[in-house]
């Protein structure tokens, strides 16, 4: 990974011409981050990069339109960034981006499924290994054992849209994960089972919306159809259908824009697998039209177009 | 909301399978409906009549009609609701007859299905709102593009009627392909005879504009008030000055040119006018060709040019032309029987596609009327003709009947005849299409009094043997193969829109067929409307028709347009797309998916943008409320919350009933 | 219709005003016997349905949504159909991972003309939903078990 004190320097440089610098600082523990919107030479001591960024920043940047905002972020952050630009959501003039090489970072589910990470003491994150104490208890893992899957089946290692580039480029893993190894082993699952699962998991949720509000591509904000009234598209009661709903609203408003970033799932307080949904959606563009989000700021979303003949769509036929 | 429910027994029509009464009674329980009553033909006027009284006297504020398609009586009762002082849009209809009554005997299931149809029908109107219908000042003026026969009779008709017009032609004479034919069927008569005095006649016309070698450049704008970019393209000949005489192409030097009027039969000059009866009789460098503008030697027209009419440093210009309609008539393109390698066209010197041996056949050709071989100059001794060629033929991706070349041939076969007396002259078809007036009769003289023989049956191939072609086909009536030895083979080639038609229609927003035939509003009741409110289609543009089918739609085209723009204001239809400009992000998406370009940004005063729907120009098709994402962009009657609220009232009545 | 085994389910339709809303008028002038089952929701153009209205019914309770426009080429308003073609092909292969069924939703092309295809579409359709037989529903009355085994877990990453 780049060294942090490049970084920093590349920020100081950059700094004076923009409005805020944002990045990442130390969160509540070792192993964990948090944002951090730097506007002053001294906010940016505070700046680290490490495996524990995880947060996409880009989600910050739709509610910052309008200012000069320079952004750092990995290839999987950049992917949002693009996707930003290219539907005007954020205008590249304004924007500085900071580009990173990135070989993974750490996930906090998959950490919390090994430890008891609310009682964390100490943490320590090695070349190919992390080992914590928690609970009294030490614990030595394969750094590629708490990786999110994203890291595992990364495609985009560096920064693909970027001003600055700071570090050297990396290579993608060598032994890739198939990114939709999940999906396909949900899939494998009886249709009445993947129901039952959904309503399970889905009358844990407690919209809270943190999926929506760390999602970079949900720009509705105040105007979010899960609390609109005009059009009332779902009521406020607490059932299953209603949260099922907004899931599907989030889903379906993503379809061809998402970048398969996972900060919904990451975000998500109990732990339900909503990015599952989002990938399903990513594998049909791709099957469908060869497309994947958050590549080309050029490029036109596949809901946005047609082809009068579709190449892979095979239309109904009544005998 | 006081909302009434007339429910209609529409004699027995209705009520023969569903039980009207008890639809009626179960509406009584229905969120704000204060009234509900089964009527026997609601469309009548007693009908009518009880449907305003309750709106009177019960002070109903919407009006829900359970009876036949809205389809068939939306209209009706949105007029009866407005004479009761209500705004037509608020009401609604549940089509109990047509989707009920008709389609199923079992009258339990009929009813349960109706009543329920009423209650979405009610939940909708419950989220209606009165709209209003805006009117607009049209321009009194009409465009045409293409100056064909359908353009120039559209044109004249516009012109007769009292509006003005621009007729728009992309080559530098009008006259279109009928200016290239020698005679007509089924009359035999000189095509040039009738179609000049029409062609003088839009030269002549006070109220018609012509902008010859012109093309349509972009079209922004709705229906009464089109502003169409028409784009002059450099003749490199000041047509102010330019007297038509003809003497630049005397002395041009260069004269190997393609002669595009002649269909390349023969060469010709760099600068000149396509044919004697031009409109207008300008003179026209081909840039291409010209010495002076390729290698910048020569000049000899300017030095010739009594009037100083050369201008080598022209360029484009354009012009800006407001109108109320548009007339397109840009007509067809002959296929190119290169694509079939195995009729030798393009190969073999004496295969001559219909269009060329028109040429030939004209007395102002490159032949001055001979019919020659073009590989010797010699008059030929047997002359095939095969029909068909890149029409009706699914390898080709042409299914379609081109329809006017069994006439065609029949024609040219006759005047064969009448050119070379003793010739053999033979005919490979597959079928005779002669529906017109006069036009069976006029195969059968072909046949019987000139001599023509008809054989039934596809040619496999045309090659060359000697100075002879051999045409080698099927003559599926004697069951028999048959090889013809051809001094000259003539191939009836179908037709295909005409170049750039598609682009044109992307411009105009109207819809093409899958081989790109501009689409009709209906394909029997509006034939020359389009779906686009001020555009009208004539002529072959819209499927390949002959002369005076052409002619017919040219001044159907016109009276269409005439109606339209006989009214000094329009009304918008108000089901239109609407923006809330406080919900809108300004992503654009509505913009990039709307098929009319109806909706633009707009910079807000606090510098951001919003979406902004332009009501004439928006047809309401909705596309734009799918693709907004926090639903800032709401279609008029089509809300979200109307389709949800039918939505939730199918859904609940599953609850209910299970 | 023979062969049914149980009594109606609820199916919604949602059509294009300017083709299979009137093909289906067709189908009716024409007296073509169709199934009850389906409740008929107009549209101006398939270009206005949103896939949410499909999942909202078939969350709301629906056994079967189909939706229906004018063939390619010729829509009304020109492209609404193609627009609708990419939105809802997306939708079909997004339900199964929802666990529902995708035979439950069908899109597809009926003109104004074609009343006998409206009535076979109907009927084809109809059955295929009888042969599913009732959706799971969302909201269960008898809060049944959920048929979810547990240990084939999926956990967030």
């Amino acid at each position: 990974m780049a060294d942090v004190a490049a970084l920093r320097r590349t920020v100081l440089e950059i700094l004076p011409r923009v409005d805020l610098v944002i990045g990442w600082q130390r969160g509540p523990d070792a192993l964990r981050a948090a944002p951090l919107l730097m506007r002053n030479a001294a906010d940016v001591d505070r700046l680290i990069w490490d495996r524990t960024c995880v947060h996409n920043l880009a989600t910050f940047l739709p509610r910052e339109k309008g200012k000069k905002v320079a952004i750092i972020v990995k290839g999987c952050d950049s992917r949002s960034v693009i996707q930003l630009v290219q539907e005007g959501l954020v205008d590249r003039e304004d924007l500085t981006v900071i580009g990173l090489p990135c070989d993974g970072v750490v996930s906090q589910a998959k950490l919390r499924r090994a430890a008891d990470m609310d009682r964390l003491e100490s943490a320590e994150i090695g070349a190919d290994h992390v080992e914590i104490t928690a609970a009294g208890k030490t614990l030595r893992m394969a750094l590629d054992a708490v990786m999110p899957d994203k890291c595992l089946s990364c495609a985009y290692p560096n920064a693909l849209l970027f001003d600055r580039f700071v570090g050297d480029p990396m290579e993608p893993p060598q032994q890739r994960q198939d990114p939709y190894a999940r999906l396909d082993a949900f899939e494998a699952l009886p249709l009445e089972e993947r129901f039952d699962f959904w309503k399970r998991e889905m009358s844990r949720c407690i919209r809270c919306y943190a999926c929506r509000n760390a999602c970079p591509l949900c720009v509705c904000r105040d105007y979010c159809l899960a609390e609109s009234r005009q059009p009332h598209y779902q009521s406020q009661e607490s059932d299953v259908r209603e949260k099922w709903f907004f899931q599907l609203i989030h889903a379906t408003h993503l379809a061809g824009r998402c970048t398969e970033c996972g900060e919904c799932e990451r975000a998500c307080p109990m732990g339900i697998p909503v990015l599952l949904f989002k990938k399903k959606l990513g594998r049909i563009m791709t099957e469908l039209f060869q497309y994947e989000a958050g590549l080309d700021v050029s490029a036109t979303a596949p809901l946005l177009t047609f082809q009068a003949e579709e190449e892979n769509i095979v239309e109904k036929q009544w005998l | 909301m006081k909302i009434g429910v007339f429910v209609c027994l529409c004699g027995s029509n209705i009520a023969a399978t569903v039980d009207v009464e008890t639809v009626a009674e179960s509406a009584r329980g229905l969120p704000d409906v204060a009234y509900a009553k089964a009527e026997m033909y609601a469309c009548s006027e007693p009908g009518q009549a009880a449907i305003r009284a309750a709106i009177e006297e019960r002070g109903l504020t919407g009006v829900v009609v359970a009876s036949c398609s809205p389809r068939m009586h939306e209209n009706t009762f949105r007029r009866a609701v407005e004479r009761a002082g209500l705004n037509p849009y608020l009401f609604e209809m549940a089509n109990i007859r047509e989707h009920v009554s008709w389609v199923s005997l079992d009258k339990a299931a009929n009813t349960r299905k109706a009543s329920e149809l009423v209650r979405a029908a009610v939940e909708k109107l419950r989220c209606n709102r009165g709209l209003q219908r805006s009117r607009f000042d049209v321009h009194k003026r009409a465009m045409v593009v293409g100056g064909g026969v359908a353009g120039i009779q559209a044109a004249l008709d516009l012109a007769e009627g009292g509006l003005t017009v621009a007729l728009v032609e992309r080559e530098s004479s009008i006259g279109g392909k009928m200016a290239k034919l020698d005679k007509t069927f089924p009359t035999v008569d000189c095509s040039t005879c009738i179609l000049g005095p029409k062609m003088v006649d839009v030269a002549q016309h006070p109220n018609i504009t012509l902008y010859a070698h012109s093309e349509v450049e972009s079209v922004s704008g709705y229906v009464g008030n089109f502003s169409v970019k028409v784009r002059r393209r450099a003749t490199f000949v000041d047509w102010t000055k330019c007297t038509g005489c003809g003497l630049c192409m005397e002395k041009c030097p260069s004269r190997k040119g393609p002669d595009r009027f002649n269909e390349r039969l023969a060469t010709t000059t760099a600068i000149g006018i396509p044919f004697p009866q031009a409109i207008p009789k300008k003179a026209t460098i081909d840039p291409d060709a010209c010495l002076r503008l390729t290698k910048g030697k020569c000049g000899v027209c300017a030095k010739v040019c009594p009037t100083g009419a050369i201008d080598f440093e022209m360029a484009d210009e354009m012009i800006e032309e407001e109108v109320g309609a548009i007339v397109a008539a840009t007509g067809y393109d002959v296929f190119d029987p290169a694509a079939c390698a195995e009729y030798g066209a393009g190969r073999h010197p004496d295969v001559i596609n219909s269009l060329q041996y028109e040429r030939m056949l004209s007395a102002s050709g490159p032949t001055r009327g001979h019919v020659v071989r073009p590989s010797d100059g010699r008059e030929p001794g047997t002359v095939v003709f095969v029909q068909c060629v890149g029409s009706r033929d699914l390898s080709l991706g042409r299914p379609y009947c081109s329809g006017f070349c069994c006439m065609a041939t029949a024609k040219q076969a006759v005047l064969t005849r009448d050119h070379v007396p003793d010739a053999e002259i033979i005919v490979f078809y597959i079928d005779i299409r002669a529906p017109q007036k006069g036009y069976e009769e006029f195969v059968n003289r072909a046949r019987e009094e000139y001599g023509v023989r008809y054989c039934r049956g596809r040619v496999s191939s045309i090659y060359r043997v000697g100075d002879k072609t051999v045409v080698r086909g099927a003559d599926t009536l004697l069951g028999a193969q048959m090889e013809v030895e051809a001094d000259l083979v003539v191939l009836a080639v179908g037709g295909q829109p005409s170049e750039g038609a598609r682009a044109l229609a992307e411009k105009l927003r109207i819809s093409s067929d899958q081989y790109g035939f501009f689409m009709e509003g209906h394909p029997k009741l509006r034939p020359v409307e389009t779906n686009t409110a001020g555009v009208f289609l004539a002529g072959a543009c819209q499927g390949l028709k002959d002369i005076p089918s052409s002619v017919a739609q040219g001044s159907a085209a016109a009276a269409k347009a005439l109606v339209l723009l006989s009214r000094d204001k329009l009304e918008s239809d108000p089901q239109v797309a609407r923006v809330n400009p406080k919900r809108c992000i300004g992503c654009g998406k509505c913009v990039s998916v709307c098929p009319f370009g109806a909706i633009r940004l707009v910079e807000t005063r606090f510098g951001t943008q919003v979406a902004e729907v332009v009501e004439a120009v928006c047809q309401g098709c909705g596309v734009c409320n799918v693709a907004c994402m926090d639903k800032a962009i709401q279609l008029d009657h089509f809300t979200d919350d109307q389709i949800l609220a039918e939505v939730n009232a199918l859904c609940r009545e599953w609850r209910v009933a299970n | 219709m023979s062969g049914m085994a149980c009594s109606e389910l609820k199916i919604i339709g949602f059509l294009c005003n300017w083709c299979s809303y009137g093909g289906a008028d067709t189908a009716g002038v024409a007296r073509f016997r169709q199934p009850t089952d389906l409740r008929i929701i107009r549209l101006p153009c398939t270009g206005r349905m949103d896939p949410l209205f499909v999942l909202k019914a078939l969350l709301g309770g629906a056994d079967g949504v189909l939706v229906s426009g004018c063939h390619p080429f010729d829509c009304h308003y020109s492209s609404g159909n193609f627009m609708a073609r990419r939105r809802l092909e997306v939708l079909a292969r997004f339900l199964p991972v929802l666990g529902i069924d995708p035979r439950r939703f069908v899109y597809t092309w009926v003109s104004a003309a074609e009343g006998a295809k409206w009535q076979a579409v109907v009927t084809a359709f109809t059955e295929t939903i009888h042969e599913l037989g009732p959706a799971p529903r969302v909201l269960d009355p008898d809060d049944a078990p959920l048929r979810f085994k547990e240990g084939r877990e999926i956990w967030p990453t």
